[in-house]
Parts: structure tokens; sequence; C-alpha cells
């Protein structure tokens, strides 16, 4: 598995439940097309069976089949209190049709 | 871990629909239709145009509203939380969106329209045109970035990060230059009628959007959100385009009829400004070692317009019949073959730039 979280993200996450979704979210152009972006999100998935379920330490990761040999990194962001995860790597790692 | 780089990039076309790839041909067809309904069934757009309150034209008002609503109910804002992570992308698109872009192309726009092609357009009607390109490079492009972030791999993390403050930017930003510079060139608008379009077209649709987002996710959840709300409104986008456009030349059947060459001039001060752009941009970018995956989508946003907002911006404050709605479609009509190029150069140099990596992040 090529997806890291930083130690930091995982600190945040195990106090938000210890889940972590790793999805393709669809950004529309002006003018039509798109593309898929990744975004994590910490919370358990709609249908987790469509998802590759993975243990990282002492975190579950749901992630989209598609990403799961990505090189991607969670991590988590912010200011001001409020914190924020995203993921970097090549994303978006599909055209949306 | 280092983020992965991959020496090979998309297909020039594979992030773009078949609309959206042949965007030129469809506005050029608009254009078509347009002039035709204007010519024989003039009945039809000066129908439309008598649905007015308080002088806002309400079927052009919805269009708009279309083309707009989508794109903003799109945007994630908790984004802007990570914008001290690639400080140097967002200084130099930033800076190039808001201090350099909007200067530039009244600059560029100005020598062409007012100077160079002086005896081939009329004092009054370069005005028009020169307002209209005021208009588009004072309002960057939110949503198409994301299929050129694509083309070029860049990290599309970045890519929102700099659409959202963009947007956030925008709303204090954008009347105020709008304002300076068409006070600048001797086109005086009041600023009641700016403010009024800043309100009907960025913060109605804007907040409505948030808001969207916001309830639906919190009662649905996101991947409903994407998957199954978005799906169904993301098209409305290019449609309302596209009708707009036709009402839009309708109006304008007269211009076009008797000097298409206009068509032309005002393209050339447009594609002349976002190559320039796009080189302040990427060349900063490589001066600053700023890896590829942020250095390629950084120089499309600062590159590329938000037409639509342009679009509304110049019928509210000039009229559907003006030469500045005109000029602003004339940018959508080079849209994307000018950015297929940007993103062929932006791909042909990846390998003069750093690859993105732990010691390349900030």
């Amino acid at each position: 598995m090529a997806i890291d979280v930083t130690p930091r993200a995982r600190e945040w996450l195990r106090r938000k439940g210890g889940v972590v979704t790793l999805r393709l979210s669809p950004r529309h152009g002006c003018c039509g097309g798109g593309a898929d972006v990744t975004v994590a999100e910490a919370r358990a998935p709609d249908e987790p069976e469509r998802y590759t379920r993975l243990e990282f330490e002492d975190v579950t990761l749901h992630i989209d089949p598609s990403l799961v040999d990505q090189e991607l990194r969670v991590d988590v962001d912010g200011f001001l209190g409020l914190r924020h995860l995203f993921v970097e790597g090549t994303s978006p790692t599909r055209a949306r049709k | 871990m280092t983020a992965h780089q991959d020496a090979t990039s998309p297909d020039h076309a594979e992030g773009m629909g078949l609309f959206e790839r042949f965007l030129s041909l469809w506005v050029a067809l608009a254009m078509v239709a347009g002039v035709l309904l204007g010519q024989f069934a003039p009945a039809v757009p000066e129908t439309l145009s008598r649905f007015e309150y308080a002088q806002v034209s309400i079927p052009v008002a919805i269009l708009i509203w279309a083309m707009i609503f989508p794109m903003m109910a799109q945007i994630d804002f908790s984004a802007v939380l990570g914008v001290r992570r690639q400080p140097k992308g967002l200084i130099i698109t930033t800076t190039v969106n808001w201090l350099i872009k909007p200067f530039t192309m009244f600059a560029i726009a100005w020598f062409f329209l007012m100077v160079v092609f002086q005896p081939l357009i009329p004092e009054p009607l370069a005005s028009q045109y020169l307002a209209g390109a005021i208009l588009l490079g004072a309002a960057p492009c939110t949503a198409m970035v994301f299929v050129w972030s694509y083309l070029t791999r860049g990290d599309a993390a970045y890519t929102l990060v700099q659409v959202a403050l963009n947007d956030l930017i925008m709303l204090f930003a954008f009347a105020p230059i709008v304002v300076f510079l068409l006070g600048v060139s001797n086109i005086p608008i009041p600023w009641d009628t700016v403010a009024l379009s800043v309100v009907l077209y960025i913060v109605i649709p804007l907040t409505a959007g948030y808001l969207t987002r916001r309830t639906l996710i919190a009662r649905r959840g996101s991947e409903w959100y994407d998957n199954v709300f978005m799906k169904k409104v993301g098209p409305i986008t290019p449609i309302g385009l596209i009708i707009t456009l036709v009402l839009l030349f309708a109006f304008q059947g007269e211009v076009i009829l008797e000097a298409p060459l206009h068509i032309v001039l005002i393209a050339i001060p447009l594609i002349l400004q976002t190559f320039l752009i796009f080189f302040i941009a990427y060349g900063w970018a490589k001066a600053w070692k700023v890896p590829h995956n942020v250095a390629a989508p950084g120089a499309m946003i600062g590159a590329s317009n938000f037409f639509e907002l342009a679009v509304a911006a110049a019928i509210a404050l000039f009229g559907l019949q003006s030469g500045a709605a005109l000029a602003t479609v004339v940018g959508v009509l080079v849209e994307v073959p000018l950015m297929l190029a940007l993103v062929r150069i932006a791909n042909n140099t990846r390998d003069h730039f750093p690859a993105a990596g732990p010691e390349a992040r900030g």
C-alpha cells in the first residue's frame, strides 16, 4: 500500500473516531466535463462494501479501490482551532466522463 | 513518502467532455442561432428582455444563476484551512490574479482596442470592448481549473485551496477593481449598479451554493451530494451558458453581421494577455523552485477566467446588446484551444521544475 497517514492526522482521527474515508469527489467544469479530486473525510462511507478496508495502525481506512495503489499522503491542517483533512499526491486520478 | 510525480500526463482531451472539447464550435453555433433568432424572430428576445424588476432582466438573471450556482455549490470552503500548505504557490497565484492580471488586461486591451485598432473600431464601441476585457481580467476561474490541473498532473489539494481562496477574495475585490479600471478608462459606472451585480451574481449564488452544500451534506452525506445531487445540478451550467449566449447574440446580430472582424480584433488582446499571465506565474514559480504539480495549476488558475461572471456582470452593467457583453463572450470562444495550448506547454516543460516531495512542499 502506498498510502501514508501522518502521525498528526492519526492523532486527530483517533479523536474523531479513528475512521477515515478516501474517495473521489467529482468537480464539474464550467463548460462541461470535469475531474475527480481525491478527498479524505473523517467518517465511514455510506456503502462500506464498495470500498477497500485497510487498518493503518489504530486508524481504519476505507479507500476507493481505484486509489489503493496511488501514492497518497493523508494529513491534517488548519488554524484558529479549525482542522481540515487533506490528501496530497496524484489526484485527481482520473478524468470524469 | 513523496507524492508520486508521473512523467506521463493524461491525453490532452481526457478530462474533457464532448461539450467542453468543442466549446468554441458550440459558441460559434450559438452565435449563428442567436443572430438568426434576432433577424427572423426578433419578438422572442425582445419579449424576454421586457420581464424586468428593478432594471434587472428576470430571464437573464435566471440563466446567469443557472450558470453560476452549480459552480458555487461545489466549492469546499473548508479547504481554505490549508492556506499555509503551499505558501509559494498561493502567493504567486493570488498576487498574479489580483494585483497583476486585472491591470495587465486593462493595459493590453487598452493598447490594442483604443490605439492599435483605432482605425478599425469606432471609439465608443472600443470603450465597450475594453470594459468587457476589464470584467474578464477581474474574474479568476473557479471551475475549469480542475480540468486544467488534472491535465497537467497538478496537485488537486492545492487547486482546491486556491479556488476557495479566490472565491472569497472575489467577494470583496471584484467590484473595487472593476470600478477603478472602468473609471480610469472613462467608462463611469455607478457604484450601486456594480454593487447590485456583485450581490446578484456573486453573493447570492455563492451564499446559496454554500448553504445548499452544507445543508444537503448534513442531511444526506457528502457522497450523496457529490454523486447524486451535483451529478444532476452540474450539467446545468453549460446549458445555461449556451442559452445565455443565444439570447445575447440575438441582440448582437447587427454588430456581428456588419463587423465580424471585431470578434478577431477583440480576441487578439485576450489571447496575448492569457499567455503573458501564464508565463509570469509559471516563470515566477520556476524562479522560486515551486514543484511542477503546483506551478502548472497555479499558472493555469492565473491565466484563465470566470467567464460566466464576466458575461453576467457585462450584461448587468451594460446590457445584452452591449459591446462589453460581446467582448466577454469572445473570451469563452477562445478559452479551450488557448488553455489546451498552455497545458501542452506546461507538460512539455515539466522537467524544468523540481518534483513534488517533502522538501519541495511549502
